[in-house]
Order: structure tokens, then C-alpha cells, then sequence
């Protein structure tokens, strides 16, 4: 009876210790990273993709001692979700959470949630920041900044030489410009290349979309957050249809494994490249080395994507995160990261350093990025982007892949595109 | 259930000792007596109140309550709305397109799996029920997918049926379906889809019906055997004119199961997307299930009034639905008895 | 008719020798069955190319440490803490499911008291309600709890099961004479001392059974842990395999590593207990 009452006592001594642990666990959940006592301060940095931020994380903690920089890269969508969540939530976000143009506006409307820069000292960024990128991040009333840009995107192509050569059309960078100042050129030495090879000319029809999109005076929103599908979404939708239609889009959904190996097995020739995709290509295909170069982007310049750092109000150590984003946007920093990943940097004086006006990255043929991309950056104005988008974005994607799956006529795609957005407008 | 209880005489009634009692001895007496009755009277109560507790607070609770919030306004990101929303998120329900094609969805997909499963793993089981050598083996074999995660097969699965490298258009081609010029697409339509989706839940749960049925297969007496053998039945017509009727009430119950688990379906198909971040369950929602619709309005819309709502129409559906089972699935195993 | 045909069709089933096509169909129903672990395995010990290769790549490769360790090595999916936290819910939840159950069991099964019939009763009844359906109102509540993001919130739902209470009832009705519990009550024993003494070294197989099953299910749970856990510091090991297959860059071979390396602790468990899981499974049908 004795041995049963010891094994007994042993199950409950078990148990409670594992109570006790969880209780730690989850103690420690709520203090969040910081520990007063040594002053040892950990940022959570929350991104998607690659910010080039690993060698910088490094650099900045060895520089910093009490610091820790815990990198967290997820999904893109996810992410800006994520930080939704949070911020109703009151806790949990991250000290730096990036946040992307595309979802700005969903965010800046709720600048009471984030720490004001300004407070901190930013006012004396203004000047140096491309003017357009500095507003988008700028609450309504223009009082409050909520985040200071890192990258812009601006818009060229990315064209396989190796399999232009294959296809008898030229491969020299200002040639190849000279093929397709339009869309409709484009879709036409598509198809020729077509004919030629049998085989796909793009990656995506999504990666024709939202470049084309970019171009557009008006997005998927009017300035006053109305849901306004023409002209603008309609002529790149018409576009993009007309690419599929010939047979030109190789059907990957991008930023997945199957699009991630058309870029080492030649599944596609082109694809449009802000400048934050030649990262991308570098990582995913490092044996494409040499094979690829960069030419302009058909119908003038845009812009695709780009991103802010910003730090929301419920972090414990909003300081010491605004002195990491503070660091990270010092013109060193932004060269570096876009020598390492190809992420343009938003303050125009860079643009004429020489560590970028002479850049020109080997990957890609020496091509130079340092040039080709400023260009773009330089004269534009940007699309307003409403508060939902996201949503709508992912709504319209869904219709294209359709289209390129075959489930859905295209003569009854535009239909859909209307029926679906407006469904992520009221969602 | 038992109807022998242990009922014995209190110790305290022992005949009291003949000697004089001190009032020490009454008092511990009394103590012990109320221990006792405590003991005898209470103590039952305190070893289920655990068990009830919790699961009133995280189980019973959270369902009822679940009723308040489908008629509120609960959305995460909109607290300005006014408090409730009477029957709108029910009216909404009704013509959402959503709702219905995510139920079309998870039907489609319970009818592919359910059926192939609990077939094949009658067909399993009466092979694990002859004399076999290495039985344990066996039977502990065909449990392999039963403990792997979920998670976990469908992220191999997600792979294996890749359209461009995947090794199911791979195996299919080398029979002249489909082939590398005219890869079948997976995840573009639904009958691919569900097809995929179906394939996973059936490797999931073939080994653990087949042990069920197994297990009431061996407890049908050897005589109902003996007196076939004067009809001349062969193995199979055995299989369905004995065995199944024999074992008709765990074929009901793991008809129940399968339908309660089937539509709730929710890992499969959220981790067969491409990007299984935005939840939609393909470009058209070709393979979007109820419980993976509930997830994308609740956590990614923040919706959670309308996400209660569906949950409530979910409930009533499995409801019917296990009944309708449970009748036809009655008819069908015992009409032949 | 020969006599052997007869012979072999009076048999039941459970004499009747298997034959080659017994063996031969159960062979291809285990390859079914394992196929999916093994090229799981090929997968997490090769490099990217062998994903694309066509025919596939049959044989693992030799690159498991160095996928494992860049599974580890990934800052933001918290793969190391999230194995350690899965331990600790599927532990907490199991002994907590062990021992409460076990008591419940036990007084529905050998204890007189008012209203146990119908208790009981209810037990039954909600071991049909897919608490899934809850789980809005579950996040809400967790939510006023302050609980959501802590393994708290995973745990707290686990901690009693119907089905637990309904299969130790079971078994103690079958295995723990009423003499016995009798005849200790005689000597004197409170009732936790009946349960310390004889209930739980009798049904000590069971509480291997149901403990093994718990601990599988709840290791194996992710919608509940995926709405609650993701995106804080705290997930569990199911979490975290998704985690790794969302994100910019999608490396299957890790996927897959972290995905094989969450199963291990399982295939140890079948690897010791399969009997007893399919004993527990076996006399869960027969008795039900």
C-alpha cells in the first residue's frame, strides 16, 4: 500500500511541476523581452522576405551590447494580419514591425498605435526621403509618422540572356528595351519566343497584373477609398488576359516552391523585377549566376512595393527601437542592404553615391542596378492604396489564376474580378 | 453498467467498546464519524467535480457561448458597431456564396473519403482477422498514419501532388494520364482537389477503422461460421453476409466518427494551399472547407460574430447530417441480416 | 464440392490460415501506409534537387544534420522551444487527463451517489459535441483570460476529456472486483485510499492506453494551437512545421526535416507502446 501511495504522490509532484513550468512559460510571455535588471534589451524585428538585415543584425549588436535583434520573417499577407491583430489586441506586436505601401493606409488611419516619430526626432529625415514616400506613411492630419521608409521598388524586367539567345532574339539590356516599349510589344515578342521554343515566356500572370497595376494613375481605390475598377485595374487585367490567352504565362504562383524551381529550370524567360526581386532570384537560383540581365519595364516607368519600419506603441522599449530604425536608415546601412539584397533605397542623395550610381551586380550581368532603378524612383507619383488593398489584391490574384488554370472563361473573367473585389472591399 | 456497489458497514458502527468512554474518545469518535459520512456522502462529487468543472469552462461554456456572440456584432477590428446583431450574421449566412460553396466543398470531400475508408478498412480488417503470422506487427503497422501529425503527412502530401515535380502526375504518367506535356493540376478544380484531399484522410484513417472493425469481427462467435458453411459461402460473400451484419454497430459508429471528423476537415485542406497564409482554399475557393471558412472569417477577416454564426450552422449540419448516417447506414447493414 | 472447399469455408475467419494474397494485399496496405514517413525521410536528408527529380529520388541522401540544422538555426519559426513547449502541453495535458479521468471513472464506476445515472449519462452525450465548434467563443473567452499567446490556452482545453472519464469507467467496472474496494472500506479505507490502493495499480494498462492516446492527439492537435499560438514566441512543434512552410521562401527539405523531426517522438511512442494502443483502440470499439 505504501509503494501505491508513493507512486501516487510521485504522479501529483510530476504534475505540479509541469504546472510550475508552464506558469513560467507563459510568465515569461508577458514580461516580453526585456529584462531590467542586467539593462539586456531584445528587439523583435517582424518583416517578410529579406531585408538583407542578417550581417546588420551582427554589426548593430556587437555595437550595442545590451541589445539583442531577434530577426522574424513570415509570410507577407500573414504578417501585416499578424500586426492587425496585435495592435487590437493591445499586446503581443513586435518592437519593429515593417509594413508594406500596399498596406500603409490600413495602418497610418490607426496612427494612435504606433509611436509618433516626429516625437523622436525623425522631422529632420524629411528632407532627405523621397517626398511621396515620406507622406505615405504620414497620419491624415500630416501630425503623426509612423514609420521611415527602408526600400522603394521601382520596375524593370529580369530576362534570362541564355534563353533569349536560344529563341534567336537579341540579349544586349538596351536591345531588349527597344523590344517592348509597350505592353502590347511585350505580348507580341512573347509570343514570337513562343512559337520559337514551345515554350512559357513569363512566370505569372499575377507578376504581369501588379506591375501594370503599378503603372496606372489610380490603383484598386480612389483617394477617397472607393473601390474604382476602371480604367486602371481594368487595363491591366485586359493585359495580363490577353498574355495568358496566348500562351504565355507559365502558371506559377509566386513566391512558392514550384515558381522558386521555374527560376533554376528555365520554366519562363522574363519576369517583371522591382528591384526587391533580385534578391530573391539571387537566393532561390544561385546557379543561375551570370544567366540573367535586367532591361526596362515596357509602358514607362512605376513602381512596385517598398516598405517602412515602424514601431508600435506597445512595445516596452520603443527607444532603443527607434535608435535600431533610426541606424538602419543611415545611408551606410541602406547601401549595404542594397548591395547585399538589391533593395533601393528611398533617400534620393544616395542615389548619386557611388557606391550605388556605380553599382553594377554580377549576378545579373553586371547590370546597373544602381542606374536603372533611381531612374524610375526618381519622377513618380505614387498610386493612392486604399485600406483593403490587401484583400482585394489577393481577390483579383485568385481571379487571374483561374483564368490560368482554365476554370474560368476569359470573356466572364472581368465579371468576376468586379464580383470579388467588391466582396474584399466589404470584408 | 454495474449494479454491485461496494456498501460497507461504517467502522464507526463497530459495536462500541464495553469500556467507560472518555469524552476524548467520543470526540474522536464523532470525527471519525463525520469524516465518514463526508467521505461516503461527498467525496463522489468532489472526484467528478474536476472533470465537470473544466469541461463546463472550456467546453460546454465556450459552445453556448457561442450563441451570444452569432448574434453580435463581434468584429476585432470595428468595435464601434452597435452591440448586438440580432439575426444578421444568420441572414448573411443565407446568401452568402462563401458559406455554400465551402459546404459543397466539405460534402464533396466527405463523401470521397468516407466511403473508400470505412470500404477499404472492412476489406483491411478481415485480412488482419486471419491466422496471421507476425500479427502484433500488422496491426501495429497500419497504425503508423493513425499517429503521425497531420501537420506533418500533409506537408508530404502537399509535395506529392505538385503539378510541375509532384509524384502522383509522375506515377500517373507512366500510365498515359496526364504526363509532363499535360500535367494534371491539383490544386486548379475541385475534383482534383478533393480528390488530393480526400487521398490524405483516407491514408489517415483506413488502419484505425480497420482495428475497430477487427476488434468486434473477433468477438462474432465461431459457430455463426460453422453454420454458413452448410450456404457455400466463399471468403467475400462471408465478409458481407456475416461479418458486416455481425459487427452493424461499430460500422455505425465509425460512421459517426468519420462524419463529425469530415466536416470538420481543416488541416488538410488549409495546408494543401500553395499559401496556406490567406486560407481561401484555392484561387476559387475550389477546396475552401466549412472549418477552414469559419478560420478565415474569424482570424483573417476578424469577423468573429459572423464566424460564431457559421460555427452554429456547422453544429446543426452535423447533427442532421450524423442522423441521416446513422438511419440509412442502419437500413443498409441490418436490412440483409 | 471438395472437401477442402468446405473445409475452408466452415472455418471462422480467425482460424482460417492466411494466404499469399492475405499477405501480399496487407504488404501493399503497409507500404501505403509508410510511404508518406519514408519519403518524408528522403526528402529531409537530401538537398533541393532531389525534390525535382523525376523519377524520384528513393534513397535518403546525407544532408539530414544539415537541414536539422538550419531548422534550428531559423530565428523566427522557434523550432527547439517549440518541441520543448509540445512536451510540455502533451505532458501536463496527459497527466492531468490521467489522473482526473481516472478519479471520475472510478466513482461512476464503484461509488454510490444521487444523480449518477444521469451524469453519466451526460458524460455519454458529450463525448459526441466536436468542440471545435466552440472555438470562437473559446478565443474570446482566452482572450478575457489573458491567456491567448501562452500555452495556457492550449493546455486549459485539454485537461479533462468525456471520452476519458467514459473508458476508465469501463474498465474499472471490468477489472476492479466489488469485493475488493468491499472489503478495504471494511478496513477502514477512505475512499482516495481505495483509489490510491486498488483502483489505479488495476488499471494501470489502461491508464497506459489512454495515456498514450492523449499524449498522440495533443501532440498531433493545430487548429486550436495555430489560432491561439501564432505569430507569439510560444509555439508548439505543429505550429512551427507550418510556420516553416509559410514565408517567402518555401525549402521543402526543411519543411519536411522539421516535419520528421516532430514525428520521431510519436514513432517511439508506436515503436513501445503499439501494443497497447491497439489494444486500447481494440476494446475502445468492443465496449463502446
Amino acid at each position: 500500500m505504501r509503494r501505491s501511495w508513493t507512486h501516487w504522490a510521485r504522479a501529483v509532484a510530476v504534475g505540479a511541476v509541469s504546472l510550475a513550468m508552464v506558469a513560467a512559460c507563459s510568465g515569461r510571455s508577458t514580461t516580453g523581452g526585456s529584462d531590467a535588471a542586467d539593462g539586456q534589451v531584445t528587439l523583435k524585428i517582424n518583416f517578410w522576405g529579406d531585408f538583407g538585415l542578417q550581417d546588420l543584425k551582427t554589426k548593430y549588436e556587437s555595437a550595442n551590447p545590451n541589445v539583442k535583434i531577434q530577426l522574424n520573417s513570415g509570410e507577407y499577407n500573414a504578417q501585416h494580419e499578424d500586426l492587425q491583430k496585435k495592435l487590437i489586441a493591445g499586446n503581443g506586436a513586435p518592437d519593429i514591425a515593417a509594413i508594406d505601401e500596399g498596406f500603409m493606409v490600413q495602418f497610418r488611419g490607426q496612427a494612435d498605435k504606433f509611436v509618433n516619430l516626429l516625437d523622436k526626432g525623425a522631422a529632420s529625415y524629411e528632407s532627405k526621403y523621397l517626398p511621396w514616400k515620406w507622406k505615405q506613411s504620414l497620419s491624415a492630419d500630416g501630425k503623426t509618422q509612423i514609420g521611415l521608409g527602408t526600400d522603394v521598388g521601382g520596375l524593370a524586367m529580369c530576362y534570362r540572356t541564355d534563353l533569349f539567345k536560344a529563341a534567336g532574339l537579341p540579349t544586349a539590356r538596351d536591345q531588349v528595351s527597344a523590344l517592348w516599349p509597350t505592353w502590347d510589344k511585350f505580348v507580341e515578342v512573347g509570343q514570337q519566343y513562343t512559337a520559337k521554343t514551345n515554350k512559357k515566356f513569363v512566370d505569372a500572370g499575377t507578376n504581369l497584373f501588379n506591375p501594370i497595376l503599378a503603372q496606372q494613375q489610380v490603383g484598386f481605390y480612389n483617394e477617397q477609398d472607393q473601390l474604382q475598377l476602371e480604367p486602371g485595374p481594368k487595363v491591366a487585367f485586359d493585359y495580363t488576359v490577353k498574355a495568358v490567352q496566348s500562351g504565355l504565362s507559365a502558371n506559377l504562383v509566386s513566391f512558392q516552391a514550384d515558381w522558386d524551381k521555374g527560376f533554376t529550370s528555365g520554366a519562363f524567360a522574363v519576369l517583371a523585377c522591382p528591384a526587391w526581386m533580385l534578391g530573391h532570384i539571387k537566393q532561390t537560383a544561385p546557379g543561375t549566376e551570370g544567366k540573367w540581365d535586367i532591361a526596362t519595364v515596357p509602358g514607362g516607368g512605376g513602381n512596385w512595393g517598398g516598405s517602412f519600419l515602424t514601431v508600435p506603441k506597445q512595445g516596452k522599449n520603443v527607444d532603443e527601437a527607434y535608435k535600431f530604425v533610426e541606424w538602419l536608415v543611415q545611408p551606410e546601412q541602406q547601401i549595404e542592404i542594397f548591395k547585399k539584397v538589391g533593395n533601393l533605397p528611398s533617400q534620393p542623395a544616395l542615389y548619386s553615391d557611388p557606391a550605388i550610381a556605380d553599382f553594377k551586380n554580377p549576378f545579373f550581368n553586371d547590370a546597373p542596378v544602381g542606374q536603372i532603378f533611381p531612374k524610375m524612383a526618381q519622377g513618380l507619383t505614387p498610386q493612392y492604396f486604399g485600406k483593403k488593398h490587401g484583400p482585394t489584391r489577393v481577390a483579383v490574384e485568385n481571379v487571374i489564376r483561374r483564368v490560368e488554370n482554365k476554370t474560368l472563361k476569359p470573356d466572364a473573367a472581368w465579371g468576376e474580378v468586379v464580383k470579388e473585389a467588391e466582396k474584399a472591399a466589404r470584408s | 453498467m454495474s449494479t454491485t456497489r461496494a456498501a460497507p458497514t461504517p467502522p464507526g458502527h463497530r459495536p462500541a467498546p464495553e469500556r467507560g468512554n472518555t469524552p476524548a474518545d467520543e470526540r474522536r469518535m464523532t470525527w471519525r464519524n463525520r469524516l465518514y459520512r463526508f467521505d461516503m456522502r461527498y467525496m463522489p462529487y468532489l472526484m467528478i467535480a474536476p472533470f465537470f468543472v473544466l469541461f463546463f469552462v472550456f467546453g460546454l461554456f465556450p459552445l453556448l457561448f457561442n450563441a451570444v456572440v452569432s448574434l453580435r456584432n463581434y468584429r476585432l477590428d470595428d468595435p464601434t458597431l452597435p452591440y448586438w446583431a440580432g439575426l444578421d450574421n444568420f441572414s448573411r449566412l443565407v446568401g452568402d456564396e462563401d458559406f455554400w460553396n465551402a459546404l459543397y466543398n466539405t460534402f464533396g470531400i466527405f463523401l470521397l473519403s468516407t466511403v473508400p475508408q470505412l470500404l477499404l478498412a472492412l476489406v483491411v480488417a478481415s485480412l488482419l482477422n486471419r491466422k496471421l503470422r507476425a500479427q502484433t506487427w500488422w496491426r501495429v503497422g497500419v497504425l503508423l498514419p493513425y499517429i503521425t501529425p497531420i501537420v506533418a503527412s500533409t506537408m508530404v502530401f502537399s509535395v506529392f501532388f505538385s503539378r510541375e515535380f509532384g509524384m502522383a502526375n509522375w506515377a500517373l504518367g507512366l500510365f498515359g494520364v496526364g504526363g509532363p506535356d499535360d500535367p494534371i493540376d491539383w490544386r486548379a478544380d475541385k475534383l482534383h482537389s478533393w480528390i488530393a484531399i480526400a487521398t490524405m484522410v483516407n491514408w489517415k484513417w483506413i488502419g484505425y477503422n480497420a482495428l475497430l472493425y477487427l476488434a468486434a469481427m473477433q468477438s462474432i462467435p465461431r459457430d455463426v461460421y460453422e453454420a454458413a458453411a452448410i450456404d457455400g459461402a466463399g471468403q467475400w460473400k462471408q465478409l458481407w453476409r456475416i461479418t458486416v451484419p455481425m459487427i452493424q454497430p461499430v460500422v455505425l459508429f465509425t460512421v459517426i466518427l468519420s462524419t463529425i471528423g469530415g466536416l470538420q476537415l481543416f488541416t488538410e485542406p488549409m495546408l494543401f494551399d500553395q499559401n496556406a497564409q490567406i486560407a481561401t482554399g484555392g484561387p476559387n475557393g475550389e477546396w475552401q472547407t466549412i472549418a477552414q471558412l469559419i478560420y478565415k472569417v474569424g482570424w483573417k477577416d476578424l469577423n468573429l460574430g459572423y464566424a460564431a454564426a457559421m460555427s452554429w450552422a456547422l453544429f446543426l449540419i452535423i447533427l442532421v447530417v450524423a442522423g441521416i448516417n446513422y438511419v440509412l447506414t442502419n437500413r443498409l447493414s441490418g436490412g440483409k441480416r | 464440392m471438395s472437401a477442402r472447399r468446405a473445409g475452408v469455408v466452415g472455418r471462422a475467419p480467425q482460424d482460417t490460415p492466411a494466404g499469399i494474397w492475405t499477405y501480399l494485399f496487407l504488404a501493399l496496405t503497409m507500404l501505403f501506409a509508410a510511404f508518406p514517413l519514408y519519403w518524408m525521410l528522403v526528402i529531409a536528408t537530401s538537398n533541393d534537387e532531389a525534390l525535382a527529380k523525376l523519377p524520384p529520388a528513393v534513397v535518403p541522401g546525407d544532408q539530414f544534420m544539415t537541414n536539422v540544422r538550419e531548422v534550428f538555426s531559423l530565428q523566427d519559426v522557434y523550432f527547439a522551444a517549440s518541441l520543448v513547449n509540445s512536451l510540455i502541453v502533451s505532458s501536463v495535458v496527459t497527466a492531468s487527463v490521467l489522473f482526473f479521468c481516472s478519479l471520475a471513472g472510478f466513482a461512476f464506476a464503484k461509488l454510490r451517489f444521487r444523480g449518477s445515472n444521469v451524469l453519466m449519462l451526460f458524460v455519454v452525450l458529450t463525448l459526441t459535441v466536436p468542440n471545435q465548434l466552440g472555438i470562437v467563443a473559446l478565443y474570446i473567452v482566452m482572450g478575457k483570460l489573458g491567456w491567448n499567446g501562452t500555452l495556457l490556452a492550449v493546455i486549459a482545453p485539454g485537461l479533462v476529456t468525456a471520452f476519458g472519464v467514459f473508458y476508465m469507467r469501463q474498465f474499472i467496472v471490468n477489472t476492479v472486483p466489488d469485493e475488493l474496494v468491499e472489503s478495504a472500506r471494511v478496513d477502514g479505507a477512505t475512499t482516495m485510499r481505495v483509489y490510491a490502493s486498488i483502483v489505479l495499480p488495476a488499471i494501470r494498462p489502461a491508464l497506459a492506453v489512454l495515456g498514450l492516446l492523449t499524449f498522440v492527439a495533443t501532440w498531433n492537435e493545430f487548429q486550436w494551437p495555430l489560432i491561439t499560438l501564432s505569430g507569439t514566441d510560444f509555439p508548439t512543434s505543429m505550429v512551427a512545421v507550418s510556420d516553416l512552410a509559410s514565408g517567402n521562401y518555401v525549402i521543402y527539405r526543411r519543411v519536411l526535416a522539421g516535419a520528421f523531426i516532430a514525428t520521431v517522438p510519436l514513432l517511439v511512442m508506436l515503436f513501445i507502446g503499439g501494443r497497447q494502443i491497439v489494444r486500447g483502440i481494440m476494446e475502445g470499439a468492443v465496449k463502446s
